[in-house]
């Protein structure tokens, strides 16, 4: 939806946003005008090279400043009380005494926080859910009076429910009022009941995923601090305009007297999307007590309440023809989301992975006393991933077809789900190129040897999630009077690299030197609207409107250099933060902004509509695997990944996108889950100890690569967001490799030894 | 009490602030030496205490009476970059950043000790540091990279197999 707006054309129009998975329909401005795209041919310099990250200096030698390392003067430091049980009533807690401890400034419990917060209720519904705060000089003092006070707190407890089983038995005590369990959602199109009928091989098999933590090493935070009636909040954050928003609204302020500043942030993954207790907690002491206060979760807050990503139970049966041709797909899921939450929805990839006329999908949510779920790398995707590509390897195998060829017979030509066309999908590519990597062989393999102690096997699985991002997302473009470029827009840079990359767009727009371009992000007050940097949405929604914005102060540039230089305009052109006269150098952007005085070039991009077209990234990984059969210890040996994302701004930083996500998929794989004392209510592994992250001494060697190429029809810049994709595939190759190697499936996650001496025993 | 921290004689109080970490972050304000879990079980809050790697979340103040402590903000000399910083730049070495002071003294304090690692002791000596980003791959590349950059030649043979089916 490019070329110039006319007179009678709309300047609003609806367009459609995929966000973490879920379709949004938003009222979007026309942008007066967009570039033409960059297509795959186009002879661009900066953009699809690899400098080092704008901030990598920073890194490197402890200068950045993380929200946990912010100070202002006078701090005061919070510490949030928790609940120890699982469900119950707060009868009493003790805030008097510990109002007179040493250090202490204040004391909030049940009452004291306005109800939008949700904060310090009585009634409990978790372990972790915050009763109390205190607030004192030091964090040692907050921290002791903390302990003193949880040891006043007194509860009422009733029966909980912390597993799915229970919160669905019969007798489950009540989680929530409206009862633990959702109206199903089911989606269905053509006729199951038909397309098994005319199956000539069915596969069913009974999938579970467990909770995992984000689990990121920076801890959620704030620093909040009050000048009179408006609000700083310094907050380690995937979205300031969304913490803004949150703060805006619990605390019954204006937007404007709210101002969120994000500058480093020790990662996300999903959990951070908005204003959480410590935020609340932050603000609050901090206007009743006349000081900026701190309030960041300590690491057992962190694993305990702080988002994750819930389990499923997938009960799933593929049916296929004789030829490996899919006639139908149905899926019964159960999602235990905790104490609230969305769909985060196993069952959408189920309807957008495989060309198969027939599909159902039933999905349950099922509430539980446990602190609730949030968006996790992937959301409903790594989970439906993990059944849908195991049921579709165990249908390889029933069938004595290759896993990929059976893929390939099925590739979807277009997205069904939302009935559109692909703007691309070369998923195809990415299985071949992997295939190729990897050594992959599509003979059948044999069966595996079941004795010897050591066990080797090849799995595959692919993935597609959909990253074509959206409006809203505005930028500005600046160039300073000594040809200086800064590039504003009220993103956030995760640790993924979007400072870089923006910075990388912008330079190759305008036609500037990298390093004159700086990115300037995270400041609600100062700087234009972006979005949360969710979905992978970052590169496909900002990058356009930075684009724009520096096409547009190029544009000034240009026209202004004509009349000084007395240059008709198309004589001109840019590069190398020079103009170029008939493509030689005649001014530099320093001399011409010298020259033109006080005059300020400010260009102003905006994100256009989406095309009416499914943009998603794919890509396929394959692993290998060896299991120890006598421990069960599994040792991924090697994995190949390979993904189609259109354009790559930065490959290097790209690349380490998909490390990250293979890293986490690994952990997925075979160490991460949560585990909840069932009888207590209380978590078991609210620690870096025991919740097991990888380690470098679990990572294989990963190759993992782009196709190259463009996608022009996805937005002007070619570009999809790539940071949740590669996730998705991981856990299921792996499982694949597993089953391969010991010629049992493994239906559960993670493949912990035990699992896999249980299915060895049969 | 005195400590020399990266080299300067600084002061602390070490009834203010009972662990290490906190003593350098709190009063002596530099906070490269990341708080990631307090409880030893991350390694973003990795220093050197008398050239050994130590927690320091778990290092009592009071027991570092005299000691010399490096962080990361005493690994540059000067003005120029230790090899291990520039490496980690130009191999992307760090995602968001919030472990990598702590994987620059660990793998500072392994080159000390053995200038040429395989890449198997650089995994395992490295395995104290979590990175939730993923970077390990990369940070192996960069330790890897100064390693062989400082002269006689490593074994690797017992390096994990190669990633792709065509190497050996
Ligand atoms: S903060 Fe010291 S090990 Fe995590
Ligand atoms: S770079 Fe983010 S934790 Fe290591």
């Amino acid at each position: 939806m490019s070329g110039s707006r006319d007179a009678k054309s709309a300047r609003f129009v609806q367009t459609i946003v995929e966000v973490e998975g879920r379709t949004e329909t938003r009222i979007v401005e026309v942008p007066a005008f967009e570039p033409a795209p960059w297509t795959a041919d186009a002879p661009l310099t900066i953009v699809g090279t690899s400098p080092p990250r704008v901030d990598a200096f920073e890194k490197v030698t402890g200068r950045a400043r993380y929200t946990a390392d912010t100070v202002r003067p006078g701090m005061l430091h919070a510490v949030i009380v928790r609940a120890p049980i699982a469900k119950g009533t707060l009868t009493s807690l003790d805030l008097t005494t510990v109002r007179t401890l040493p250090g202490v400034r204040g004391a909030l419990g049940p009452g004291d926080a306005p109800s939008a917060t949700r904060l310090f209720r009585r009634e409990v519904s978790y372990a972790g859910q915050p009763l109390a705060a205190v607030c004192a000089e030091s964090l040692q003092d907050a921290e002791r009076a903390a302990a003193v006070l949880e040891a006043s707190l007194a509860f009422d407890r009733v029966p909980h429910a912390v597993t799915v089983d229970d919160a669905i038995a019969a007798d489950a005590p009540l989680v929530r009022r409206g009862g633990n369990a959702t109206e199903p959602t089911i989606v269905e199109r053509g006729d199951v009941t038909q397309g098994l009928a005319d199956a000539d091989v069915t596969i069913t098999r009974e999938y579970r995923t467990p909770v995992a933590l984000h689990s990121a090493l920076e801890p959620h935070g704030a620093v909040c601090e009050w000048t009179g009636d408006h609000l700083t909040i310094w907050e380690s954050t995937q979205g300031i305009f969304r913490v803004r928003s949150d703060v805006a609204r619990a605390l019954d302020l204006p937007q404007g007297q709210v101002r969120v500043l994000k500058d480093y942030m020790g990662g996300g993954f999903g959990a951070k999307n908005g204003a959480g207790a410590h935020t609340y907690t932050a603000a609050l002491f901090a206007r009743a007590l006349g000081a900026p206060v701190r309030c960041l979760n300590d690491r057992r807050a962190e694993q305990t309440d702080s988002g994750n990503r819930p389990a499923t139970v997938q009960k799933v049966t593929v049916g296929a023809r004789r030829d490996g041709t899919l006639t139908a797909i149905v899926l019964d899921a159960l999602v235990p989301l905790g104490v609230s939450g969305w769909d985060g929805g196993p069952a959408q990839v189920y309807h957008e992975m495989y060309a198969c006329p027939n599909i159902r999908t039933t999905e349950t949510c099922v509430y539980i006393n446990a602190s609730g779920m949030q968006a996790f790398r992937g959301p409903g995707y790594v989970e439906g991933a993990f059944a849908l590509e195991g049921a579709i390897n165990a249908l390889a195998h029933a069938l004595q077809i290759d896993p990929v060829a059976l893929r390939l017979t099925n590739l979807a030509t277009r997205d069904d789900r939302v009935d559109r066309e692909f703007s691309s999908n070369r998923l195809a590519e990415c299985y071949a190129e992997g295939m190729r990597r990897f050594g992959w062989t599509s003979a059948v393999p044999p069966r595996p040897s079941t004795v010897s102690r050591l066990r080797r096997g090849r799995g595959v699985a692919a993935q597609t999630w959909p990253t074509g991002g959206g409006p809203p997302a505005y930028a500005n473009v600046r160039i300073n009077s000594d040809g200086s470029v800064d590039v504003l827009t009220g993103t956030q840079d995760l640790g993924t690299g979007s400072r870089t990359i923006l910075a990388q767009i912008a330079a190759e727009a305008l036609g500037a030197r990298l390093d004159a371009v700086r990115a300037v992000i995270g400041d609600t007050e100062r700087l234009p609207y972006a979005g949360n940097s969710w979905g992978s949405m970052t590169t496909p929604s900002v990058g356009p409107a930075v684009r724009m914005a520096a096409d547009d102060a190029r544009t000034q540039l240009l026209e202004a250099a004509a009349q000084l230089l007395e240059t008709p305009v198309d004589r001109l052109t840019t590069r190398g933060s020079q103009v170029l006269r008939d493509g030689v150098a005649a001014r530099s952007f320093a001399e011409l902004c010298r020259a033109l005085g006080k005059l300020q070039i400010v260009g102003h991009g905006s994100r256009g509509p989406n095309p009416a077209l499914a943009v998603v990234t794919v890509g396929a990984q394959f692993a290998e695997v060896e299991v120890d059969a006598e421990t069960g210890i599994v040792r991924v040996l090697r994995l190949v990944a390979v993904h189609d994302a259109g354009r790559i701004i930065n490959p290097a930083l790209a690349e380490s996108q998909l490390h990250g996500g293979i890293i986490q998929g690994i952990g997925y794989a075979v160490f991460e889950e949560r585990h909840i004392d069932r009888t207590h209510g209380a978590p078991l592994n609210a620690n870096l100890h025991d919740y097991k992250v990888p380690t470098m001494a679990d990572i294989p060697a990963i190759d993992a690569s782009f196709l190259d190429g463009a996608d022009p029809a996805a937005n002007h810049v070619g570009a999809r967001g790539i940071a949740e994709p590669p996730i998705i595939p991981t856990a299921p190759a792996i499982a694949a490799a597993v089953a391969d190697a010991l010629g049992v499936e493994l239906c559960a996650l993670p493949l912990t030894p035990w699992r896999v001496l249980g299915a060895l025993a049969g | 009490m005195k400590l020399s921290v990266n080299g300067t004689p600084r002061d602390v109080d070490p009834s203010r602030s009972p662990t290490l970490l906190a003593a350098l972050r709190d009063q002596l304000e530099l906070t490269g030496a990341k708080l990631g879990c307090d409880h030893g079980e991350c390694g973003a809050c990795t220093v050197r205490l008398n050239g050994d790697l130590v927690y320091a979340c778990l290092t009592l103040t009071a027991a570092c009476d005299g000691a010399a402590v490096q962080t990361v903000e005493g690994l540059a000399d000067g003005g120029t970059l230790h090899p291990l910083q520039q490496a980690f730049i130009t191999h992307d070495a760090a995602q968001c950043g919030y472990c990598t002071p702590g994987q620059l003294l660990a793998a500072a304090a392994l080159l000390d000790q053995r200038p040429h690692p395989t890449d198997d002791e650089i995994r395992t000596a490295m395995s104290g540091n979590l990175c939730r980003c993923g970077t390990y791959p990369k940070i192996v590349t960069a330790i890897r990279s100064v390693a062989d950059a400082s002269g006689a030649s490593a074994t690797r043979a017992d390096a994990p197999p190669s990633a792709t089916g065509d190497a050996p």
